[in-house]
């Protein structure tokens, strides 16, 4: 009888956080729309992620100011370098595309070295975004060919 | 997707990049067409005008000077030889005479690079009649920061009115001076928003009428006179 009433105790436990989990999950009605930006850098040296980070959100911060930031919500998906090379993810607000493209053309230095941004493709999921990055490099022979498989 | 052309670029000799690198990187940005158009006043003197590699390059020259005499002379010197006759702009009289002569494709920079100039309404219906382009520095957005920008926006949102106004041709390009500064198509478009121009305008500035500029399409014919 004992073990009957754990195993019964231990299912109810597994459905109290199956139900927890969901309702903590947004339903998707309610979930805010992203896209999710491919970008390529050229640069004089090679460049880490925060530093790229950094500038990426004093462009954004000087361009549209606190408010325009806080509606464009940009977030660094993943950025991979090789020398002078870059390529990148930038997840944004869907209805903030353009602006962010044009605070991404606004940088030109970071740390002192000269770089220029190109938006190569815009994804609106994260799994697209990958695939797009992967082909893209292995059609412009860039050298980041696995760069889906790191992730 | 049309052909999108970048009139205003500088190379070697007048800077260190080398004019094969410019046109690797333009052409994996996805234009069609680059104009070289160095200074001619700078200390390398004599080879400002670069040989013709391929069709994908345009030979350009870009007039420096401050007294306006000199600048007819100049404008005399290089017609006829370049495909692409430009006008470093700033001053206002410089303005004036490059606006006034037909024989110039563009004034480059109306506003000179830093913002400090201005175009009149008059000016602009001048370079609307003699077919002369004018450009819409986005280098000067690039490079600048706060109040600089601002301002350089502001002038910009004012020609782009008088540009419409009176129907002159209005271009988009980058100036750029290394390989670092120059901008994909769609970047430039996104960039010319910030100053109030639309998508399809902005679209028409770096494509169509570029391409209008090159082919003289603008230039009334001079009369030939007959014996």
């Amino acid at each position: 009888m004992k073990k009957k009433s754990a195993k019964c105790k231990s299912q109810n436990y597994t459905k109290f956080y199956v139900l927890l989990f969901a309702l903590l999950l947004l339903p998707p009605s309610l979930r805010e729309r992203k896209r999710y930006l491919v970008f390529e850098v050229i640069s004089e040296r090679e460049i880490n992620k925060r530093e790229l980070l950094e500038e990426i959100k004093n462009s954004i911060y000087s361009l549209y100011g606190d408010v325009g930031a806080s509606e464009s919500r940009i977030w660094l998906i993943g950025y991979e370098k090789k020398k002078d090379m870059g390529v990148g993810i930038l997840r944004c607000a869907h209805d903030k595309v353009e602006e962010v493209r044009a605070a991404l053309a606004c940088i030109h230095t970071v740390n002192e070295a000269r770089i220029g941004i190109r938006v190569i493709r815009i994804s609106g999921t994260i799994k697209g975004a990958t695939r797009l990055t992967a082909t893209f490099c292995i059609i412009s022979h860039t050298p980041f060919q696995h760069i889906h498989e790191k992730r | 997707m049309p052909n999108f052309f970048d009139l205003n670029v500088h190379a070697y000799p007048e800077t260190d990049i080398p004019v094969d690198d410019m046109f690797r990187i333009a052409k994996r940005y996805g234009y069609a067409g680059i104009a070289i158009t160095n200074h001619d006043d700078t200390e390398k003197g004599k080879e400002v005008i670069p040989p013709l590699i391929s069709n994908f390059i345009f030979r350009g020259v870009e007039i420096r000077t401050k007294s306006v005499s000199e600048l007819k002379r100049k404008i005399k010197l290089h017609y006829g030889e370049v495909s692409l006759l430009a006008v470093h702009g700033g001053a206002e009289e410089i303005n004036e005479a490059a606006l006034k002569d037909s024989r110039v494709d563009l004034l480059a920079h109306p506003c000179g690079e830093k913002g400090e100039g201005e175009l009149s309404h008059v000016l602009v219906r001048y370079a609307a009649e003699n077919g002369v382009a004018i450009d819409f520095n986005l280098n000067a957005i690039i490079q600048s920061r706060r109040s600089d920008r601002a301002r350089i926006l502001w002038k910009m949102r004012q020609n782009l009115k008088l540009v419409r106004k009176y129907k002159a041709p209005a271009i988009l390009t980058s100036n750029a001076q290394s390989k670092y500064d120059l901008r994909a198509p769609r970047e430039m478009i996104a960039l010319a928003s910030l100053f109030g121009m639309k998508k399809e305008e902005a679209e028409h500035a770096l494509s169509a009428i570029p391409e209008g500029v090159l082919e003289k399409k603008w230039k009334k014919e001079t009369e030939v006179e007959i014996i």
